[in-house]
C-alpha cells in the first residue's frame, strides 16, 4: 500500500482496517457471540439431562424465580458475595497501605524484600487453595498447631469460621497487590509538600490525612475498584477450599453457578440467569473502572516520559 | 547536652529496629504458606500429619509418585501445548490492534479500546456455560482447542492493552522522522517499533503465560480427561479423608515453580501487567 497524499499515515483507512480487523473479527466471534448465547439460553429452560430440542423459551421466568426467592440459595449467594466483596477490599487497602508504608523509607536490600510480596500474586489460585487446605486442616494443619500454644482450636473450614477463612486467602493473596500499587503512588509524590508541611508544623497525623491520602487517591480508586471486579470473579481457591460449604455459607454466587449448572442439577438455563446477574454486577464496577481509567489516562500518557524513570522496579 | 543527643540516637536505632522488625514480619507472613507447601512436598508420609515436625531429613518419594502414580507428564505436556499456543496466537492478534490504537486516529477510538478490556473483566464462570454448551455442539470439548480459544478470549484483549502502553511510550516523532527519509509503515513498524517495545512484548508475554498458566475454571467445566492442565489436578486431594499431604504439596510445589520464575523475570513490569498497562509505576 503506498503511503496517503499529505502527511501522515496515522488516519490511513485501509492501514487502520488491516492492522485492526483481525483480533476485532476473532473477539467478536470468541467472545461476543458466546455472551449473546448465553443470555439467550437464560431465557430457556434447558437442563442438561434433556437433549437441546427438549428446551422451552421460558421468557424471564428464570429471572423471576431467582428474584422472587424461589431459589433459596439465590438472595444468601448474592448477600455472600456482597460481605466477601467488602470484607477483603476493606482489609486488603488497611494492610496494603501499611505496608506500602513500611516501604517507603529507605532499606537495606529493599528488591529482595520486594520480592517476597510477588510470591501470592502468581502462584496458581487452584494450589494457594491446596496451600490453604493444609494449613487450614484441624487435626494435621500448622495453624491450629501454632494455635495450640494459646490454647485454642478452630475448625477453620467449619461453618462459623469458613467464610472468615476464604476471606484471609483472598486478603493474603491481593494485599500484596494493592501494597504494590500503593507503593508505587507514594514514590511518585515528590518530597515538596511534605516539606512545607513540616515548616507549618503540622503533625505526622495531619501530613498523612490532608497530603498523602489525598494525593494517593487515584492509586487507591484504581486499586480499590479492580480488587472489587475480582472479588466478584473469585472461583478457584473457594472451589478448592470449600466448594461453597459447608452448606452454603461460602456459596459466592460464582460457586452458585456452578451448582445450579454443573453439580447434581444441570439446570443450565436457570445457572445461566445467575451468570446473567453476576455479568451485571461485574459489569457495572468496570464501567466505574474504566471512567476513572479513562481520566487518568491522558495525563500519564502526556507524564510517561517522568513515569519510565520512576516506579517500583527502578526505585527497589 | 550530650545525654539528649544520645537519647535521640538510640530512638533512632529503635526506629530502625522496628522497621526491619515489620518487614520480617510481611515477608514471614506472605512466604510462610509456600515454604509450608514446599517443606510438606518433601516429607514422609507420617511427618505431613504431624504439624510439629520442622526439622526433618527430605525425602523424594511424594515428587517421585506424582510422576509415576499421577500421570503428571500428561498434564505438563496438556499445560504447555495450550500455554504456548495461547501465547503465540494472542501476541500475533494484539500486536498489531495496538499498534493501531497507540498510533492511528480514528472515530470512536477510546469506547472501542474500552470495550476490548472489558472483555478482560468477564468472570469465568459467566464465559464457562456458553463455551460448555457451545463446545459440546462443535464436539471440542476436552481438546487443548477450546482451551486455546477461550483463553485467547482474555488474553488478546489483555494484550492489547498491554503493548498499547509500551508503544505509546515511544516518541512518535521516531517514526515520522523515518517516513521522511523514504520508509513506509510497515517497514516502520517491523524495523522501528517492535525492536524497541522488545522488552514490553517479552513481559507481556510471560503475563499471558502465567495467566493460561494458571487457569482452573475453565479447564476445570470444559476439559474432563484428554485436555486436563496442571492445576486441575488439585481435584484430586479436594476429599476430606484421606488426603495424601506430602502428593498435594508436590502438585502444588512443580505447578507454581516455573510461574514463580517467570514472575521474578517480570517484577519491574508487575504493577503495570495486573492494571492491564493502566498504572505504569
Amino acid at each position: 500500500m503506498r503511503k496517503p497524499r499529505r502527511g501522515s499515515y496515522w488516519t490511513s483507512r485501509g492501514y487502520l482496517l488491516r492492522f485492526l480487523l483481525p483480533s476485532m473479527i476473532v473477539l467478536f466471534v470468541i467472545v461476543i457471540v458466546p455472551m449473546v448465547f448465553l443470555w439467550y439460553v437464560s431465557l430457556t429452560n434447558y437442563d442438561l439431562g434433556k437433549g437441546w430440542d427438549q428446551r422451552h423459551f421460558a421468557g424471564l421466568s428464570n429471572f423471576l424465580m431467582l428474584f422472587k426467592g424461589e431459589d433459596r440459595d439465590f438472595w444468601p449467594a448474592v448477600l455472600t458475595t456482597l460481605i466477601f466483596l467488602a470484607c477483603t477490599v476493606t482489609l486488603e487497602f488497611i494492610i496494603g497501605l501499611a505496608v506500602a508504608m513500611l516501604f517507603n523509607r529507605t532499606i537495606a536490600g529493599k528488591a529482595v524484600w520486594m520480592a517476597f510480596l510477588i510470591i501470592p500474586l502468581t502462584i496458581t489460585p487452584a494450589v494457594i487453595g491446596l496451600m490453604w487446605k493444609l494449613m487450614y486442616n484441624t487435626e494435621y494443619g500448622v495453624l491450629n498447631f501454632l494455635l495450640n500454644f494459646i490454647n485454642l482450636k478452630i475448625n477453620w473450614l467449619g461453618p462459623r469460621s469458613a467464610l472468615l477463612s476464604i476471606i484471609m486467602v483472598d486478603v493474603w493473596q491481593w494485599t500484596p497487590f494493592v501494597a504494590l500499587m500503593l507503593y508505587a503512588g507514594l514514590q511518585a509524590i515528590s518530597t515538596e509538600p511534605y516539606e512545607s508541611a513540616v515548616v507549618d508544623g503540622a503533625s505526622s497525623l495531619q501530613i498523612f490525612r490532608f497530603i498523602t491520602l489525598p494525593l494517593l487517591r487515584p492509586m487507591i480508586v484504581v486499586a480499590v475498584l479492580l480488587r472489587s471486579i475480582d472479588a466478584l470473579r473469585i472461583f478457584d481457591t473457594v472451589y478448592v477450599l470449600t466448594k461453597g460449604g459447608p452448606g452454603n455459607i461460602t456459596e459466592l454466587l460464582s460457586l452458585h453457578i456452578y451448582r445450579v449448572g454443573f453439580e447434581h442439577t444441570g439446570w443450565i438455563g436457570r445457572s445461566s440467569a445467575v451468570a446473567i446477574v453476576l455479568l451485571i454486577m461485574a459489569t457495572i464496577i468496570t464501567t466505574i473502572f474504566m471512567r476513572v481509567v479513562n481520566i487518568t489516562r491522558p495525563a500519564a500518557i502526556a507524564n510517561r516520559i517522568e513515569e519510565n524513570t520512576s516506579g517500583f522496579g527502578s526505585a527497589a | 547536652m550530650a545525654s539528649e543527643a544520645r537519647h535521640r540516637r538510640r530512638i533512632r536505632f529503635l526506629k530502625r529496629v522496628g522497621l526491619y522488625a515489620g518487614l520480617v514480619v510481611v515477608v514471614v507472613g506472605f512466604a510462610f504458606p509456600f515454604y509450608w507447601m514446599l517443606t510438606t512436598s518433601i516429607k514422609t508420609r507420617i511427618e505431613t500429619i504431624n504439624p510439629a515436625k520442622w526439622i526433618f531429613s527430605p525425602t523424594l518419594e511424594n515428587l517421585v509418585f506424582v510422576f509415576t502414580k499421577r500421570n503428571f507428564l500428561m498434564y505438563l505436556k496438556n499445560s504447555l501445548l495450550t500455554v504456548a499456543s495461547t501465547t503465540l496466537l494472542s501476541l500475533v492478534l494484539a500486536l498489531p490492534a495496538a499498534y493501531a490504537f497507540a498510533r492511528f486516529r480514528f472515530k470512536g477510538k477510546e469506547n472501542l479500546a474500552f470495550t476490548v478490556l472489558s472483555l478482560r473483566m468477564l468472570p469465568a464462570m459467566c464465559v464457562v456455560l456458553p463455551y460448555f454448551l457451545l463446545g459440546r455442539f462443535i464436539g471440542i470439548l476436552d481438546t487443548s482447542l477450546i482451551l486455546i480459544i477461550v483463553y485467547m478470549s482474555f488474553n488478546i484483549p489483555f494484550a492489547i492493552w498491554m503493548l498499547r502502553g509500551f508503544i505509546e511510550d515511544i516518541p512518535i516523532e521516531i517514526e515520522e522522522a523515518a517516513w521522511l527519509d523514504g520508509c513506509t509503515l510497515t517497514r516502520s513498524l517491523f524495523k522501528l517499533i517492535i525492536p524497541l517495545i522488545g522488552p514490553g512484548v517479552a513481559a507481556t508475554a510471560i503475563f499471558i503465560v502465567i495467566q493460561s498458566w494458571n487457569e482452573f475454571a475453565l479447564a476445570l467445566f470444559l476439559t474432563s480427561f484428554q485436555a486436563r492442565t496442571l492445576p486441575t489436578m488439585s481435584t484430586m486431594f479436594l476429599s476430606v479423608t484421606g488426603i495424601v499431604w506430602g502428593e498435594m504439596a508436590s502438585v502444588g510445589v512443580l505447578t507454581t515453580l516455573p510461574v514463580l520464575v517467570f514472575s521474578l523475570i517480570i517484577q519491574k513490569y508487575m504493577i503495570r501487567g495486573l492494571t492491564f498497562g493502566a498504572i505504569k509505576g
